[in-house]
């Protein structure tokens, strides 16, 4: 057993990463942080004046906070989702991405639910949520899958880290500081890669993996009805799960392929995550694009053609007031990844991160068109009000709190960086014993 | 370097080739009305009131030839209405045409319209035309109808009577036969159907429901409706009545997870994925704890 522990130590790249922080570095935190300074001001400012200071008003009621609280939450469950593929698959070049996409997982689940919490006008009537939930609301369903959800995540990503820290404490190597080394040992749980405990595990590993896909997809499609359920022009749709489900896989790959270019770029990481990984990605981005641009064309096109007429004073809307974005979300979003991609000449690792970042951004543009145009156009308009009481913009402080999450997010992933090796050590490790076991078969 | 920045040229072009198909199918969607593409058209019809007023009601209004959905009102065009008079019309009045292409004229009660020998009132609407839109003229026939509501209260039993009848050249009823109609009663938003049926020698009767809500008072408005007949055309008339219930605000019911008011079906599908979740959780966790056990 102390034979395999000693030969269990980090490669020295991921002993660079993990032991010094750069200057670059530290300018990089600092920025975070000052916009998320700028974010807790704004909040502040929200605590103190209410939902005036934003947006919202009688016929929105919701804005950009709901948009990106759907959007961290899809890309986290579709980082859960691939993540449970990986591991119930034993996919070969998950050693590559598997630690960034669980990264992104729990990160995403984190930072969406805080969006939400801004969307509450009484932040101090939170616990009634808990203590008058009625089971018949899709709110009451979705908040029982997110905690759900959130605790099963963290116990699968918890085991798959349980490797890699039983690695930091028994590299002696490693200059970290010691409350750090103190916090790898209490997280390894005494787990020393016994067979048993390797078994263990994997066994466990991979129920939870298994159990992880599915409780995503349930999750997803909840929170897919909160919208659905209703009989709102644009969101009373059948279709409307599994068109979520397939644009939060969209965005999650495309948020994943983001990360692989940051972290190859800034970490020198060309050996690990090399050329075929974004291939890979790229083609599931592909495939993701065209059914997310025939769920988008399903989604319409019903809408158009039944000539119902407040869907057709919402198609009209989508196609005046919000013609740029609709045209952005919707046909930029989708063909100009699917173009890029569709070609292999255009396969380079610079041509699929740009088109990962389009379909993000298509992504988010998409997730306001479901949200705000709808809002706009009610069963029931209020009549003889304020335009600003029926049309939407966000105010600074929406955006000073949105650009706060994405900062959060960018910040929290760099300091898990330094924190665990990006690339799981353990996997590597163990890929190189079974590389030597079958060269040694292969010689005798 | 030198195949990267052919690459970069080569989606730029792309790029600029989409942008352009944009921008002209942003064109198409701003390009001008052209009145070639629609059609006219011109609806006359007629609704007798509660007051026994006649109520003409034209619609005009253009709908675009390749695409139903785009009908575009025709406003501020003054049609003018007149009441057939044996071979002549007599003008009635003039109204123009609202912001969705309707004009109406209300007939009173009180004006004599002139009846023919099978009993027809002839209503005629016109449009003179303009510059750019051709003369319109259409005309509806319809016999004065006339329906009577009566509410009776018997041994407790409430009874709603309807008789439905026309006027001969005397003043004598003739009762019709074979009209269907339904009967409601008000709400704040739309009326609430609670009966419907067929008037059999002129009459019409049914035991009115005693959980209607009324308003404070337990008054509401009960109406009979004919719609669309081929010979009367649509006849509205109402009663008041004070036969509704009033509900006391009732107290809500707290919200609470285990309610009868939901479905049981819900509790055992919710349940069931709960427990599979948790106890798969409690199983990894006590897993981990062995895994910790094993490496002391």
């Amino acid at each position: 057993m102390s034979e395999i522990v000693k030969k269990r130590v980090i490669d020295k790249k991921f002993v660079t990463i993990l032991e010094s922080t750069p200057n670059s570095s530290k300018i990089w935190i600092a920025s975070l942080v000052l916009i998320i300074l700028v974010g807790l001001y704004a909040f502040i400012l929200q605590v103190l004046h209410g939902h005036e200071v934003t947006g919202m008003r009688d016929n929105v009621v919701w804005g950009v906070y709901i948009i990106n609280f759907i959007f961290f939450v899809g890309i986290s469950y579709s980082g859960a989702f691939i993540s449970g593929i990986l591991h119930f698959f034993d996919t070969p070049w998950k050693n590559a991405v598997s630690r960034i996409v669980e990264i992104i997982t729990v990160l995403s689940l984190i930072i969406g639910p805080i969006f939400i919490l801004l969307c509450i006008g009484r932040l101090d009537r939170l616990h009634y949520l808990f203590l008058y939930p009625r089971i018949q609301s899709p709110i009451t369903w979705d908040i029982i899958a997110i905690m759900t959800d959130l605790v099963g995540c963290f116990i699968y990503l918890y085991l798959t880290f349980i490797p890699d820290f039983a690695i930091l404490r028994d590299d002696e190597k490693l200059d970290v500081a010691p409350w750090r080394k103190k916090v790898y040992r209490f997280l390894a749980m005494n787990y020393q890669d016994t067979p048993e405990q390797k078994a263990i595990l994997k066994k466990i590993t991979r129920t939870m993996s298994a159990m992880i896909i599915a409780m995503a997809i349930v999750a997803y499609t909840v929170l897919a009805w909160i919208f659905s359920l209703t009989l709102q022009p644009g969101w009373n749709s059948s279709i409307f799960a599994p068109y979520f489900i397939i644009a939060g896989l969209y965005s999650g790959v495309g948020v994943i392929i983001i990360c692989m270019f940051a972290v190859r770029k800034f970490f020198k990481l060309d050996l690990y995550i090399r050329k075929v990984h974004f291939i890979g990605a790229g083609v599931i981005l592909l495939v993701l694009a065209m059914l997310y641009g025939y769920f988008t064309f399903s989604e319409y096109f019903p809408r158009w053609f039944s000539h119902k007429k407040n869907d057709v004073q919402l198609l009209d809307t989508l196609f005046s007031t919000y013609f740029w974005e609709f045209i952005l979300a919707n046909y930029i979003g989708v063909l100009v990844p699917v173009m890029i991609l569709f070609f292999k000449r255009f396969r380079t690792i610079n041509f699929i991160t740009f088109a990962a970042v389009i379909a993000v951004l298509g992504l988010w543009l998409n997730r306001y068109l479901i949200v705000i145009p709808t809002l706009e156009t009610p069963y029931l308009p209020i009549q003889d009000t304020r335009p600003e009481f029926i049309h939407y913009t966000a105010t600074w402080i929406e955006w000073a709190l949105s650009a706060a999450g994405i900062a959060s997010f960018c910040l929290f992933f760099t300091l898990l960086v330094r924190f665990v090796p990006i690339i799981p050590v353990s996997e590597l490790v163990e890929s190189a014993q079974k590389s030597k076991i079958k060269v040694d078969q292969k010689r005798k | 370097m030198q195949q990267m920045k052919h690459d970069i040229k080569y989606i730029a072009r792309i790029l600029t080739l989409t942008g352009l198909i944009i921008s002209y199918s942003h064109n198409i969607a701003a390009q001008e009305f052209e009145l070639s593409d629609y059609k006219m058209g011109f609806k006359l019809s007629t609704k007798k009131n509660v007051d026994n007023s006649r109520t003409l009601e034209v619609l005009y209004q253009a709908t675009n030839k390749k695409d139903r959905k785009d009908r575009i009102p025709i406003v501020e065009a003054l049609i003018e209405f007149y009441a057939s008079y044996q071979d002549s019309l007599v003008l009635l009045g003039g109204i123009k045409t609202n912001n969705n292409g309707i004009a109406e004229y209300i007939v009173p009660a009180s004006k004599a319209i002139y009846v023919n020998e099978e009993g027809f009132q002839t209503f005629t609407a016109k449009f003179a035309g303009s510059e750019g839109l051709k003369r319109q003229k259409k005309s509806v026939e319809v016999k004065d109808l006339f329906l009577e509501l009566n509410l009776a209260e018997e041994d407790s039993i409430k009874t709603v009577y309807l008789e439905a009848f026309l006027k001969d050249s005397i003043g004598e009823k003739v009762y019709v036969e074979d009209v269907d109609l339904v009967f409601s009663v008000g709400g704040m938003l739309s009326r609430m159907p609670i009966e419907d049926g067929t008037i059999e020698d002129g009459r019409y009767e049914f035991e009115m429901p005693d959980d209607i809500p009324g308003d404070l008072n337990g008054d509401f408005k009960l109406y009979a409706f004919i719609d669309d007949h081929d010979e009367y055309g649509t006849v509205l008339q109402m009663s008041e009545s004070n036969w509704g219930v009033f509900d006391d605000i009732q107290v809500p019911e707290k919200n609470k997870l285990w309610t009868d008011a939901a479905p049981i079906w819900m509790y055992i599908v919710l349940t069931i994925l709960l427990v599979g979740a948790w106890a798969n959780y409690v199983y990894a966790v006590v897993k981990l704890w062995r895994i910790k056990k094993i490496g002391m």
